[in-house]
């Protein structure tokens, strides 16, 4: 049988990669361990691309609340959105349980302010963890912590509330909805942090909480300023 | 509602249609543009944007080609052009690759056998190698590779012959296995570095 070089199998290569391997191809690659090597390099490279495949999730729901609120501007449908679809269901999170909740938001420099507040308050009170420290300080030093940020929340959300009314009325329902919902986490979550001041996972709940009504009150001010 | 019942309806504007082509393709759309841009907040937009211009222009589809290849090719092309925003400029889908020395085949450097990529080939490293990929190579490696389109599909969705998704394809691998061999290598002297550093600490 002829035999080729490897300068030659590289014009081989690409067919060989879709199933054509004519014998003297084949004969130099059980004989050539560089041209085997690569080869089995490419074989390595489709097989693990292929299996990302299996993994492929659903866009999260917000996407679609999002879609069609645009949807519905434009006056590509024309239904109105029910009650229970302007909030978005529980999807696959992105960063935590919480941001599966709502359309996708912009991450807008507005929000740095709020975040910038919210990151002090996470490192003032995760810092000095120290396990004996009674419950009583915690669930003070919470509330030292948190009352000026949600006395700040409190004065933006009135500030977006003024700038929402100018925006379509079915994005502004959708948004006063999301807003509802996370005014109801945010009192489980102090009602949890109140019960166990201790308890990491629920500080982190409660900030979480805390960044995405800042994060929703940006867009609600975003929104509004569109529209004027 | 089968998706033929649902095209015919989301084409009169039926809400709940529109709603059913969204949930049978919206995984397929969503994670191409997941790995072609490499980012979830950029790839929902994106996600979102291929479906606004799908609903937009859902009228005009008269099933010349399968529904969900018309989809990925409004979705490639959505991806293609914030791609190309990014860098700057409009490029065709040559541009969009990397000119090849002059054969146009892959690099002679094989690499022996003492940089075989055996064992070193995991999700988290050809995704950055993947990430590096030039749009046009990108495009046809996830549609081919990770979505399992063939090329005869592929060449409808980015409009490029069947020769030339197979070309891009090659060269595709063939870039992810360089990509995949510098990272190696740039991995062997950072250890090197951090073993030279560790003994001259001792001495």
């Amino acid at each position: 049988m002829a035999t080729i070089t490897c300068r030659e199998f590289l014009s081989y290569l690409e067919p060989w990669m879709e199933g054509e391997r004519p014998p003297h191809a084949q004969a130099h690659v059980r004989t050539c361990a560089n041209c085997s090597a690569v080869v089995k390099d490419l074989e390595m490279i489709h097989a693990e691309a292929r299996s990302w495949s299996a993994s492929e999730q659903d866009a999260p729901e917000r996407v679609w609340t999002s879609l069609r609120a645009q949807l519905e501007q434009e006056g590509l449908i024309s239904e109105a959105i029910p009650a229970s679809e302007g909030r978005a269901q529980a999807a696959p999170p992105r960063t935590g349980w919480f941001t599966g909740l709502f359309p996708r938001l912009p991450r807008p420099v507005l929000a740095g302010g709020y975040l910038a507040a919210l990151v002090a308050v996470a490192f003032a009170l995760s810092g000095p963890v120290n396990k004996r420290v009674n419950e009583a300080r915690w669930l003070k030093g919470t509330q030292i912590s948190t009352s000026p940020l949600s006395a700040q929340l409190n004065f933006a959300e009135r500030n977006s509330n003024s700038y929402v009314s100018r925006s379509n009325p079915v994005v502004a329902a959708s948004l006063h909805q999301n807003l509802a919902i996370v005014d109801n986490y945010i009192a489980l979550c102090e009602k949890s942090v109140s019960e166990e001041p201790q308890n990491e996972v629920a500080r982190d709940y409660l900030y979480e909480a805390y960044q995405q009504k800042a994060d929703l009150l940006t867009q609600m001010t975003e929104r509004g300023e569109n529209v004027q | 509602m089968p998706e033929a019942e649902a095209i015919r309806l989301a084409q009169q504007g039926d809400a709940a249609a529109f709603e059913r082509l969204y949930r049978l393709h919206n995984r397929r759309v969503y994670s191409l543009c997941l790995r072609m841009v490499g980012n979830t907040a950029e790839a929902e937009d994106l996600t979102q944007e291929a479906f606004l211009q799908l609903f937009r222009k859902i009228a005009t589809f008269r099933g010349e080609s399968a529904f969900s290849t018309w989809l990925h090719r409004l979705a490639v092309n959505v991806v293609l052009m914030k791609l190309r925003k990014k860098s700057g400029n409009e490029s065709s889908l040559e541009e969009l690759t990397e000119p090849d020395e002059d054969s146009g085949g892959p690099r002679r450097d094989f690499g022996g056998p003492d940089l075989r990529l055996s064992g070193s080939i995991d999700r988290v490293n050809l995704q950055r190698a993947v990430e590096q990929l030039p749009p046009g190579y990108k495009s046809v490696f996830v549609l081919h590779d990770v979505q399992g389109y063939e090329h005869n599909e592929i060449a409808e969705i980015m409009a490029c012959s069947i020769g030339n998704s197979k070309s891009q394809l090659h060269k595709a691998r063939m870039r992810l296995r360089e990509l995949l061999h510098e990272a190696l290598r740039a991995q062997a002297r950072e250890d090197r570095k951090a073993a030279s550093a560790e003994t001259g600490g001792k001495d």
